[in-house]
C-alpha cells in the first residue's frame, strides 16, 4: 500500500544495454500506444466475431432438412415429430402415439400439399368455464406502444385440451399479445391468467407449466442444439435436463443434436424450438407462427406434432396469419384485427353461425325452381347456375332447410338430380368478417 | 378426438396433471433469485464455447507471460552476460503490471459479452419464458465469467511466480537508494531512522531533499522530508530490487484478481444496461487506457474529488509497492503513475465497492425490467 514513490528510485541493473532498454520501454509511456493498438485488435476481433455469428445465422442449409425428410420412416432420428413412439414415450402423456412414419392427420398428404382443407376429425371444444381455469384467460388486456395500441382491450378465453388458433393479419398484435401473456413485456391494463394462475402476480409459477416459441426460435448459434437445450433446461430446473434426449428424438433432431445451431435450417430451428418447449413437460404450449419458413413437408410435420400434443391432453395456442393452416390444425380460433379480438369460438360454430349456407341444386327446370324458392321466402338469394341453381340460405340455417327445399321442389313436380352443400372455409368466413369490418369501421 | 374439453377431466394417464404435486419441486425452485449450479455451469459452457472470446482471453493473459518469460529464459540461457535471469524483480513487476492492464481489458470484454450475448442471440426471451427469475439469470453470469477469467490470470501469475522463485537473480545485500548509496535491507521505520542518524552523510545522499515525490509534488529545496516519506521511498526501492516475498506475491495476486473482477463486473453491468457489447467494450477500454491515466496523473483544480471517483485511480493507489512504476513514470498502458494526492483508505475502498455495486445493480435492474 505504498502509495508514494519517488521518481529517483534506483534500478536493479543485472546487465547493460538491451534488456535494460527493453524494460525501460516497457515501463515507460511508449507502450501506451501499444495498448491502444491492442485494444483496436480486440475490437477488431469483436467485429469479426459478430460478423461470423451473423454469417452463421444467414447460412441455412435447407438440404439438411431435406435429408432428414428422406430418411425412411421408423428410423429413430429423422422420422418426423411422431416418428418414433418408443423414443417419444417419456414425453407423452398417455395419448395414442402416432404410427411410425405415417401421417397422423387423416387426409394430409405425406409431402405436404396445397389442396383444399382436408377433413379433420372434429375435437369438441367447450367454452363452459373449466374447473381448473382456462388455459388462457384475459380481460381488458391492453398494451400500448406510444400512441399505437397493439393489444386493445382483449377478452380472450382459451379452453384446455384443444388447439386454439389466434388468427389475424400481419401487424394485428398477435405477437404482442403473446409477449404480454408471457411477461416478456408489461401490460398497460387488464388482467390475465395462464392455466388458472394469475400473471404477472405468479408469473414464474405459471410459466413453469408453459412452453413457448415467440416470434422466431432463436438459439446461440455457436452452441449445438443439445447444448442450447441444456442451457434452457438448466433455467427450467427440475427434471427438464432428463427430457433433453426425448425432446430431441420427438422432433426428429436426435441425430443432428451435436451440430451447431448455426448450421441448422429454419425448419430445424423451429423443431428445436418445439423441443425446447417440451423440456418443461408443459400443459400449455404457445407457438407464434410455427409454420414460418417451413416447406410443405415441414408444415405437415408441424401440424402432426401439434395434433399429437393436443391428443396428449396439452393445450396448444397457435398464432398465425395462415388461415388454411389454422383451419387444418385448430379446433377453435380467435380472430384479431388491429389489436382487438373480433370473434372467438369453435371453428365449425363460427363458420356455421356467422356465414351463410350455400346449396348447389341440380334440377330439371332451374328457372322455375328458383322462382319457387324465392316465392317461398326461405332463401336469402338464388341464382341460376350452369347445371341448376345456387341457393344461399340465411346465416344460422339448419340443414333441415335443405331437405325442406327438396320437398318443395319435388312437390312442385321439378325433378331434383342432386343437392350439394357448399361448405364455407375459414378463409371465406374470415374474409367476410373482415370485409364487414371494412364497411363498418 | 371427439372427447369433451379435457380441462374438466383428468389429464391422460401418462403424465402429471396440473393438480398433481409432482411439479412442486420445480415450482419451488423457480422464482428463487439465486442461480442454481446447473445454471452457472451451462452459462459457463455458453461463454467457454465462444472460440474467439477464449482465444482473446488466452492471448491477453497467458500468452504474453509465456512469451516474455520464454524469451527471457532463452536469452539468459544463451547470453547470460547481457540478459539477466528471467526471475528478476523488474521482470516480475513488468509482467505483473502487463497482466493487470490486459486483465482489466479482457475482463471488460468477457463481462460485456456475458451481459449481452443472450440478448444479441435472441435467447434472452426464451430464458425468461422458462419462469426462472431474471435476477438469477443475471447472477449466474458472475461466477460463470469469473470462472473463466480468474483461472487464466492465476495461471499466468502462477507461472510468473514460479519463474521468479526458481530463476531469480542473486539477491543484493543492500537496498540501492539515490546515488547508489547502499542501505541495509529489511529495516522498519525506526531502524531506518536509527541508520540515518548514524550515517548522516550517506543518508543525505540516499534521501536528498527536494526530490520529486509522486502525489506530493516537488518538495521545497532545503527542506528535508520526514522519515515517513523516506521510509516509503526505501520500501519502494526494496520492492523493486528484491525478489518479492511469498506474502507480497499473494498480495499482488489478490490485487490482480480484484482488478480483473472489477473489469468483469463493470463490463457485465454496463453490457446488461446498454445491451450493446461493442459499445460497452469500447467505453471500458477507453476508461482504462485514456480516462484513468489522465485522471490519475494530472490534478484538475476543483475536481480532485471527482478524479478520485475513478475506480482506476483507486486501484492505482491500492497497487502493491512491488508493482510500482520505476522512475515514477506511467506503466505499460498509461496507468500506475499516481500524480494526485492519495485518498484516504476508506474513500479508496468506497470507490471500489461503489463501482462494483452500482454497475451490478444497474445491470441487474435493466435485465429485470427489460422487454424481452
Amino acid at each position: 500500500m505504498n502509495a508514494i514513490h519517488t521518481r529517483a528510485i534506483s534500478h536493479y541493473r543485472p546487465g547493460p544495454a538491451r534488456w535494460e532498454a527493453a524494460t525501460a520501454v516497457a515501463h515507460g509511456g511508449g507502450l501506451h500506444f501499444g495498448v491502444i493498438v491492442l485494444a483496436l485488435l480486440v475490437l477488431g476481433g469483436l467485429g469479426y466475431s459478430v460478423a461470423r455469428t451473423r454469417r452463421g445465422h444467414a447460412r441455412q442449409h435447407d438440404d439438411e432438412w431435406g435429408r432428414q425428410e428422406a430418411t425412411p420412416p421408423g428410423s429413430s432420428g429423422p422420422a418426423g415429430p411422431a416418428g418414433s413412439p418408443r423414443s417419444a414415450e417419456p414425453l407423452q402423456r398417455g395419448g395414442p402415439p402416432a404410427a411410425a412414419g405415417s401421417p397422423a392427420t387423416p387426409g394430409a398428404a405425406p409431402n405436404g400439399d396445397t389442396s383444399p382443407v382436408p377433413p379433420r376429425p372434429a375435437r369438441a371444444v367447450s367454452f363452459d368455464r373449466p374447473t381448473g381455469g382456462w388455459a388462457v384467460e384475459t380481460h381488458g388486456l391492453t398494451k400500448r406502444f406510444g400512441s399505437n395500441v397493439a393489444v386493445n382491450d382483449v377478452d380472450l378465453l382459451v379452453p384446455r385440451g384443444c388447439a386454439f388458433g389466434y388468427l389475424g393479419p400481419n401487424g394485428a398484435g398477435k405477437t404482442t399479445l403473446i409477449r404480454t401473456l408471457l411477461g416478456l413485456t408489461r401490460a398497460d391494463g387488464g388482467t390475465m391468467s395462464l392455466l388458472g394462475i394469475p400473471v404477472p402476480a405468479e408469473r414464474n409459477r405459471a410459466l413453469a407449466r408453459v412452453g413457448a416459441i415467440v416470434d422466431e426460435p432463436l438459439f446461440h448459434p455457436h452452441l449445438t442444439g443439445r447444448d442450447n437445450l441444456r442451457l434452457l433446461a438448466a433455467a427450467r430446473g427440475g427434471d427438464a435436463g432428463q427430457r433433453i434426449g426425448p425432446s430431441l428424438a420427438r422432433v426428429g433432431l436426435a441425430e443432428r443434436a451435436g451440430d451447431k445451431v448455426a448450421r441448422y435450417s429454419l425448419g430445424m430451428r423451429q423443431r428445436l424450438g418445439v423441443a425446447s418447449c417440451l423440456l418443461g413437460d408443459p400443459e400449455l404450449l404457445i407457438l407464434d407462427e410455427p409454420m414460418n419458413g417451413l416447406d410443405p413437408a415441414g408444415m405437415h410435420q408441424m401440424r402432426t406434432m401439434i395434433t399429437d400434443l393436443v391428443d396428449e391432453g396439452r393445450t396448444v395456442v397457435l398464432s398465425s396469419h395462415l388461415l388454411d393452416e389454422v383451419e387444418r390444425t385448430c379446433d377453435a380460433v380467435a380472430i384479431v384485427d388491429r389489436g382487438r379480438v373480433i370473434r372467438q369460438g369453435p371453428i365449425d360454430e363460427l363458420i356455421r353461425g356467422a356465414g351463410t349456407l350455400t346449396v348447389q341444386i341440380d334440377c330439371a327446370d332451374p328457372a322455375r325452381a328458383a322462382r319457387l324458392i324465392d316465392e317461398a321466402g326461405i332463401a336469402a338469394g338464388t341464382s341460376l347456375a350452369e347445371a341448376g341453381i345456387t341457393v344461399t340460405l340465411p346465416a344460422g340455417s339448419s340443414r333441415e332447410l335443405v331437405a325442406d327445399i327438396n320437398r318443395r321442389l319435388v312437390g312442385a313436380g321439378i325433378s331434383v338430380y342432386g343437392l350439394q352443400e357448399i361448405r364455407a372455409s375459414l378463409e371465406d368466413w374470415f374474409l367476410s368478417v373482415t370485409t364487414r369490418l371494412g364497411e363498418n369501421p | 378426438m371427439t372427447s369433451p374439453a379435457p380441462a374438466a377431466e383428468p389429464l391422460l394417464s401418462g403424465g402429471p396433471s396440473s393438480a398433481q404435486p409432482v411439479r412442486t419441486p420445480v415450482l419451488r425452485r423457480l422464482g428463487v433469485s439465486m442461480p442454481t449450479w446447473d445454471l452457472i455451469t451451462t452459462k459457463h459452457l455458453e461463454l467457454r464455447k465462444r472460440r474467439g472470446l477464449m482465444i482473446t482471453v488466452l492471448v491477453m493473459t497467458i500468452v504474453p507471460t509465456v512469451l516474455i518469460l520464454g524469451l527471457r529464459l532463452a536469452f539468459h540461457l544463451f547470453d547470460p552476460a547481457h540478459y539477466g535471469p528471467a526471475g528478476a524483480p523488474d521482470v516480475f513487476a513488468a509482467i505483473a503490471n502487463l497482466t493487470a492492464e490486459f486483465g482489466f481489458i479482457i475482463a471488460a470484454v468477457v463481462g460485456a459479452a456475458a451481459g449481452t450475448t443472450d440478448l444479441n442471440d435472441g435467447v434472452f426471451r426464451y430464458l425468461v419464458v422458462t419462469g426462472r427469475s431474471r435476477l438469477a439469470l443475471y447472477l449466474a453470469r458472475i461466477p460463470a465469467g469469473l470462472a473463466i477469467l480468474i483461472p487464466a490470470v492465476a495461471i499466468a501469475f502462477g507461472m510468473l511466480c514460479l519463474v521468479t522463485s526458481y530463476e531469480s537473480a542473486p539477491q543484493p545485500t543492500a537496498v540501492s537508494m539515490n546515488n547508489n548509496i547502499p542501505v541495509p535491507p529489511y529495516l522498519d521505520q525506526a531502524q531506518l531512522q536509527t541508520w540515518t542518524n548514524q550515517h548522516p552523510r550517506q543518508a543525505a545522499q540516499a534521501f536528498p531533499p527536494g526530490q520529486i515525490v509522486d502525489g506530493a509534488g516537488p518538495i521545497a529545496p532545503g527542506t528535508k522530508p520526514g522519515i515517513a516519506l523516506d521510509y516509503a521511498n526505501y520500501l519502494g526501492s526494496e520492492d523493486q530490487q528484491f525478489e518479492p516475498a511469498v506474502n507480497e506475491m499473494a498480495k499482488i495476486g489478490l490485487w490482480l484478481s480484484l482488478e480483473v473482477g472489477i473489469g468483469f463486473l463493470v463490463g457485465l453491468g454496463l453490457g446488461s444496461l446498454t445491451g450493446q457489447r461493442t459499445l460497452s467494450t469500447i467505453l471500458l477500454i477507453g476508461l482504462e487506457i485514456i480516462v484513468t491515466p489522465i485522471l490519475a496523473r494530472t490534478p484538475i483544480p476543483y475536481f480532485l474529488d471527482g478524479q478520485r471517483l475513478d475506480v482506476g485511480v483507486a486501484m492505482d493507489q491500492l497497487r502493491p509497492a512491488g508493482l510500482a512504476p520505476t522512475g515514477g513514470g506511467p506503466l505499460f498502458g498509461g496507468r500506475g503513475s499516481l500524480g494526485i494526492p492519495p485518498m484516504p483508505t476508506w474513500a479508496m475502498i468506497s470507490v471500489i465497492v461503489g463501482w462494483i455495486v452500482v454497475w451490478s445493480v444497474l445491470g441487474a435492474w435493466r435485465m429485470m425490467t427489460r422487454d424481452a
